[in-house]
């Protein structure tokens, strides 16, 4: 029993150094002097002063920030809307049927998608630059946190809801004193899922860009092409440092959230008026 | 719920500050207002010091975006929704976006720069008169060899590639045009060559060659010969100078029976907002002073002529990327051949590759 589990113990340790060890190479080649990934010449932080001396990359990582969170928090509000909607639903083929539907276009490739995106924004007149890529990442954004949501509407127990109604709360307290508390942490994964897709979506976004406008996924794949400058991995490195940094401040979200949900519960949900 | 709005306006207020902030920047570094001039070119296709430089001399912000094939670039522009400035398209893309409409006649007036290119890089069959472009960079389809394993073959004719000794030793690019263009020209027919007999034989003479094609391949072709995976390749010579960078043992040679020319060119498409912009930065990347230290940095052929003048005698008198008369008298540009004949070169290009399987 104790051999297996060492076993697998090393297994998992052999998946997570296959996972990190790019990053960490690249990471490490940030500081290397030397102009190439051939070979460490010395430590340096030129190119992380190259990354913030050019202006023009820093507006690119406020443009990708701004659009992934009012895209994110956007999307998240009509997914709310659409799970609530979707769980109304009672015949359960056409609840299906918009299940499915939604998963289709998670599933669905995103060259597809940008190519329609492109097709669409220039038929109906929208400039290519920040209002198109700020609306297809709303748009790819919604199904996903949809489905982040969905559960824990599913999981609520409906007495929950006749419970309220009996004790005298109207439809909006129903919803917003007891639906939307408990489907919270849904709600917050679904807007991090969200915040992530957009911050690394490519494809999409590659065809949707304009004027001038541009996120960072779609300039690093421009610049990697002449050739992986070092800037590139200085760049690549604070970003994955952000990345860290957003997952540990979600990981200490849910897990404060985790250990007092039921007694925020009855104070905002179960109190008549 | 309370928890929710607060976190929903603290989402908001973060990504107004930041919206702020960028407009800011934008307008501090002048890429926002009026004064800017989009360009939309190849990766790596120009110096970036002289986009420094033409900003200070005329005050003009330039922004830089790239692309990575001429269908990509035709696909953004026939789109619309953007207005790019100046666009870098291949002799070919040129041809189809003038039958589309979307190219600015060039006023040559506001060109006065222009009497710096060699007139034989003028006045191709893809824009007669030069009505839509100027030349930027050219180059040629030749072939690529390691001299340690050709066996002392110097390739001064296309036929030295059917030699038994390359026996699946050669990788073939993936292009209709390229492939049928080196088979015609073997057979000294023109690599525009429209005539039913001719194609047939061409691929009549493709087919003998089957036994030493190692593989037909894409962009991974510069990778697999400076690696020296195999002997000899079919390239265009702005990928054999990028290979020959990495591998300084291999040689490029443009056959004597000719072969490609194809040229980029700087082009204004309709959609451009800063016509004026655009003529200034043409008019000075046609400078020889600047189309010098332009040719330096990119290592492409240079149409200049003046400009080829300024160059060191290593790249000018570099006789693979800037060959004789004798050569360059044969060399041809692509025509557009139509949609149906191209159609059929493809055709003939999948049966021999068929073949080839």
């Amino acid at each position: 029993m104790e051999n297996r589990n060492r076993w697998s113990n090393l297994y998992l340790a052999l998946v997570f150094i296959v996972l990190y060890a790019p990053i960490f190479y690249l990471m490490y080649y940030s500081f290397n002097s030397g102009g190439t990934m051939h070979e460490f010449e010395g430590f340096t932080l030129d190119h992380y002063r190259e990354v913030v001396q050019d202006t023009r990359l820093i507006i690119i990582v406020i443009n990708t920030l701004v659009i992934a969170l009012l895209s994110s928090a956007i999307a998240t509000i009509i997914a709310v809307i659409g799970a609530l909607a979707i769980q109304h639903v009672r015949s359960r083929r056409a609840k299906n049927t918009l299940l499915s539907l939604n998963n289709v276009l998670i599933v669905s490739p995103d060259v597809i998608i940008g190519a329609s995106f492109l097709i669409l924004f220039t038929i109906v007149g929208v400039k290519l630059g920040f209002s198109s890529v700020l609306l297809s990442h709303i748009a790819f954004s919604v199904p996903i946190a949809v489905l982040m949501i969905l559960p824990h509407l599913e999981e609520m127990s409906p007495t929950l809801t006749d419970a309220a109604r009996d004790l005298g709360a109207t439809r909006r307290d129903v919803l917003t004193k007891v639906i939307l508390p408990v489907i919270r942490p849904g709600i917050f994964s679904g807007f991090f899922m969200a915040l992530t897709y957009s911050l690394d979506d490519f494809a999409v976004t590659f065809f949707v860009t304009g004027n001038g406008y541009s996120t960072l996924s779609v300039e690093i794949y421009s610049r990697a092409r002449q050739g992986v400058s070092l800037s590139i991995n200085a760049l690549s490195t604070l970003i994955f440092l952000f990345t860290v940094l957003l997952v540990v401040g979600y990981y200490f979200l849910t897990a404060k959230k985790a250990k007092k949900p039921s007694v925020e519960l009855t104070a905002e949900a179960g109190v008549p008026r | 719920m309370k928890q929710l709005v607060n976190a929903f306006v603290a989402i908001m207020i973060a990504a107004f500050a930041l919206m702020y902030l960028g407009a800011w920047m934008n307008k501090s570094e002048g890429y926002s207002g009026g004064n800017t001039l989009t360009i939309y070119n190849w990766g790596d296709y120009i110096d970036p010091e002289l986009l420094t430089q033409f900003q200070k001399e005329t005050g003009i912000t330039v922004i830089y975006q790239t692309f990575d094939s001429n269908e990509a670039m035709l696909t953004k522009i026939e789109q619309g929704g953007t207005n790019f400035d100046l666009v870098v398209p291949s002799d070919y893309a040129i041809a189809k976006m003038k039958e589309e409409n979307l190219l600015l006649p060039l006023d040559h007036s506001k060109l006065p720069n222009l009497s710096h290119i060699d007139p034989r890089f003028m006045n191709l069959s893809f824009d007669e008169g030069n009505r839509y472009s100027v030349p930027y960079f050219w180059g040629t389809v030749g072939i690529i060899y390691n001299p340690g394993l050709t066996h002392g073959l110097t390739f001064k004719s296309w036929n030295d590639l059917w030699d038994s000794r390359l026996k699946n030793n050669i990788l073939l690019l993936d292009g209709a045009r390229e492939v049928m263009g080196m088979a015609l020209n073997s057979l000294h027919h023109s690599l525009n060559d429209t005539s039913e007999d001719h194609l047939q034989e061409a691929l009549k003479k493709l087919n003998t060659l089957s036994p030493n094609v190692k593989a037909i391949v894409g962009d991974e072709i510069k990778m697999l010969l400076a690696n020296e995976e195999a002997a000899v390749g079919l390239v265009w010579s702005g990928d054999a100078a990028e290979i020959m960078d990495e591998n300084d043992k291999l040689n490029y040679v443009v056959p004597e029976e000719g072969s490609n020319v194809w040229a980029d060119n700087l082009v204004i498409p309709r959609s451009a907002a800063n016509v004026e912009g655009a003529y200034k930065f043409i008019n000075f990347m046609l400078r020889p002073e600047v189309a010098a230290q332009n040719t330096e940095y990119v290592g492409y052929s240079t149409p200049n002529k003046d400009a080829l003048a300024l160059l060191p005698k290593d790249i000018s008198g570099d006789e693979r990327f800037y060959p004789p008369k004798v050569i360059t008298d044969k060399l041809e540009v692509y025509d557009n051949l139509g949609k149906r004949m191209l159609a059929h070169y493809n055709e003939l290009f999948l049966k021999f590759k068929m073949n080839n399987d």
